[in-house]
């Protein structure tokens, strides 16, 4: 498992950055039309994301 | 017992406190400390401050449309750097100007204090001192000193270096336009390009040497600061450093020429690239910038396209309102990083014609811009998102009401400190003036004083906070085989570092007597 990361750590690291650029989004469109299923479930993407952020490098 | 307003202030301390405990103690990068802090953040707001899903959901919007307006930039002008290194256009600038002087103090000036600043105004992210660092020490100078030299050397253009990244940062979580902000940052940050002048040639030789070079340093400084302030004020503020260090390299290579900087014979050494192909790139940058900027109906014409979002009124668990309004707008096609773009692929083409390129470059080149703006993008997204949640939950003006009661009309002391420390643990002005800069706008609204000046201060100290920042030191000893022995050159920049700190200090302390 540390392989793959320390293997495509930068590719995780984009990813991860698309991710956190990309789901504030959908967050204020779910906010915006009052779907607190949906903005609970884009909150835990961005609490995934920063999971892996949060990974040594 | 979280009624008790010490409690709370601890409380709403603490994602600040957790970021800067694991990247001075434990060593961790911008981007997992920032993702520790937005997790203390979400977790605090929602225990202790009332927020909740929705407030969260705005909260973060508002602070992708921020980070989006950073990193634009950023990305702009890492792609322009790495368009313009890959050719070694770079190092035939190095070249170019070492044939000017032999005087060790004008070598020290030129490219410590003037060149690592301009490559500051190109660039920025640690740069300046990586290129200049091997340079120096190619030219004779210690390692120790070579590192220290251009850490001291370009601090001052920070702020409006890396095309404006830490302005621009400063403008989008304050919310104040650049006509407000920037005269009192380029008058801070003018007197600190003196400072910085002065103590760079002191680190190598002391006071005979600072003697030596007084008058080259009063003059460039002069060109430099006078420069930036034009620039920033006059809404080029995207230029101010790179413009300014411009004017001082061709200020500086006059100063070279006048006698008493001419006794020892200049290099003979021969570049690759002639030094106009090399700066080639710049000058195409200051045209489409200033047509960008400066003329109406481009600007206007470029200005049709912004994305931008409205926000209804947020309510917190807690009762704390953040008004309804229009988040902050991105100018997509008239945006300083569009005209960075713009200026990168027009450069772009032209080295190409020339054949400057090995085949395969631009693979290169856009590995190279990934592999360096991913971690600095993922540090300054986490901690964005962070200090919105924060400031939606009351923590910031928390945090600011505790400092205004603690230092009250003293406070413009502490403001470029506070600033220093951003830097410093986040090793970044911009992230700097994110993390600190609502609270140090709060700060000022509750104690009175012009918001502009404090902030102004905030920015100087984050800019100077660079010369300190061990992210940036340690780039820079990795580049003269210091690596693993960075303390030396992290005693003297931190000593100096202090010192030019405590001046601005007080410099804001007697302007907000009399302002």
């Amino acid at each position: 498992m540390d392989n793959f990361f320390k293997k495509h750590d930068l590719k995780l690291k984009t990813i991860a950055l698309i991710f956190m650029l990309v789901i504030p989004f959908f967050l204020y469109t779910a906010a915006r039309h009052g779907s607190i299923f949906q903005v609970k479930l884009f909150l835990a993407l961005m609490i995934g994301t920063m999971l892996l952020v949060l990974k040594k490098d | 017992m979280t009624d008790v307003f010490i409690v709370k202030w601890i409380f709403a301390l603490s994602p600040i406190l957790t970021v800067l405990v694991l990247m001075i103690f434990r060593n961790w990068s911008g981007s997992r400390a920032g993702a520790a802090g937005w997790f203390v953040s979400l977790i605090i707001a929602t225990l202790i401050f009332g927020a909740h899903p929705e407030l969260i959901a705005y909260s973060q919007m508002k602070g992708v449309l921020l980070s989006l307006n950073v990193l634009y930039i950023i990305w702009a002008a890492l792609f322009l750097y790495h368009v313009v290194n890959e050719t070694g256009a770079i190092r035939a600038i190095g070249i170019g100007i070492q044939r000017f002087s032999g005087d060790k103090s004008i070598q020290i000036l030129i490219f410590g204090w003037i060149f690592a600043s301009f490559l500051q105004g190109v660039a920025g992210y640690g740069v300046p001192i990586a290129v200049v660092a091997p340079l120096l020490v190619a030219l004779g100078f210690s390692p120790v000193v070579s590192v220290a030299v251009p850490a001291i050397g370009h601090s001052w253009s920070v702020t409006f270096g890396s095309m404006g990244a830490s302005f621009q940062a400063l403008m989008a979580v304050s919310g104040l336009e650049s006509s407000y902000l920037a005269p009192w940052s380029a008058t801070l940050l003018g007197i600190a390009t003196f400072l910085c002048g002065i103590f760079a040639v002191y680190v190598y030789d002391g006071w005979k040497m600072v003697k030596h070079s007084l008058m080259a340093i009063l003059i460039i400084g002069t060109v430099m600061a006078g420069t930036q302030y034009i620039l920033s004020v006059s809404g080029m503020w995207t230029l101010g450093g790179f413009g300014a260090s411009l004017a001082g390299l061709c200020s500086g290579l006059a100063v070279a020429k006048l006698k008493i900087y001419n006794q020892t014979p200049p290099s003979h050494a021969q570049p690759e690239m002639g030094l106009w192909w090399a700066l080639t790139a710049y000058f195409i940058l200051i045209v489409v910038v200033s047509s960008g900027v400066m003329i109406p109906s481009v600007k206007a014409f470029l200005g049709q396209v912004k994305l931008s979002f409205t926000f209804p009124e947020i309510i917190s668990l807690k009762g704390w309102v953040t008004g309804a309004g229009k988040g902050k707008a991105i100018n997509i096609f008239g945006h300083g990083g569009a005209l960075l773009l713009y200026s990168s692929i027009i450069s772009f083409c032209v080295y190409r014609s020339k054949g400057f390129y090995k085949p395969q470059a631009i693979k290169t080149i856009l590995q190279k811009t990934v592999k360096s703006g991913v971690p600095t993008s993922l540090g300054i997204v986490s901690m964005v998102c962070f200090a919105m949640i924060m400031d939606h939950c009351q923590m910031i003006y928390i945090l600011a009401e505790g400092v205004s009661k603690i230092f009250g009309s003293i406070y413009p002391l502490v403001a470029p400190w506070i600033g220093l420390l951003g830097a410093f643990m986040t090793g970044s002005n911009t992230n700097s003036n994110v993390v600190f800069g609502v609270l140090q706008q709060e700060t000022a609204h509750l104690a009175g004083l012009s918001a502009a000046l404090i902030l102004a201060a905030q920015t100087t100290g984050g800019a100077l906070g660079s010369m300190i920042a061990p992210a940036k030191i340690l780039v820079g000893c990795s580049t003269v085989g210091l690596a693993g022995k960075e303390g030396p050159v992290l005693k003297t920049t931190l000593r100096y570092g202090l010192l030019i700190t405590g001046i601005i200090g007080i410099i804001t302390a007697l302007v907000s007597f009399i302002i």
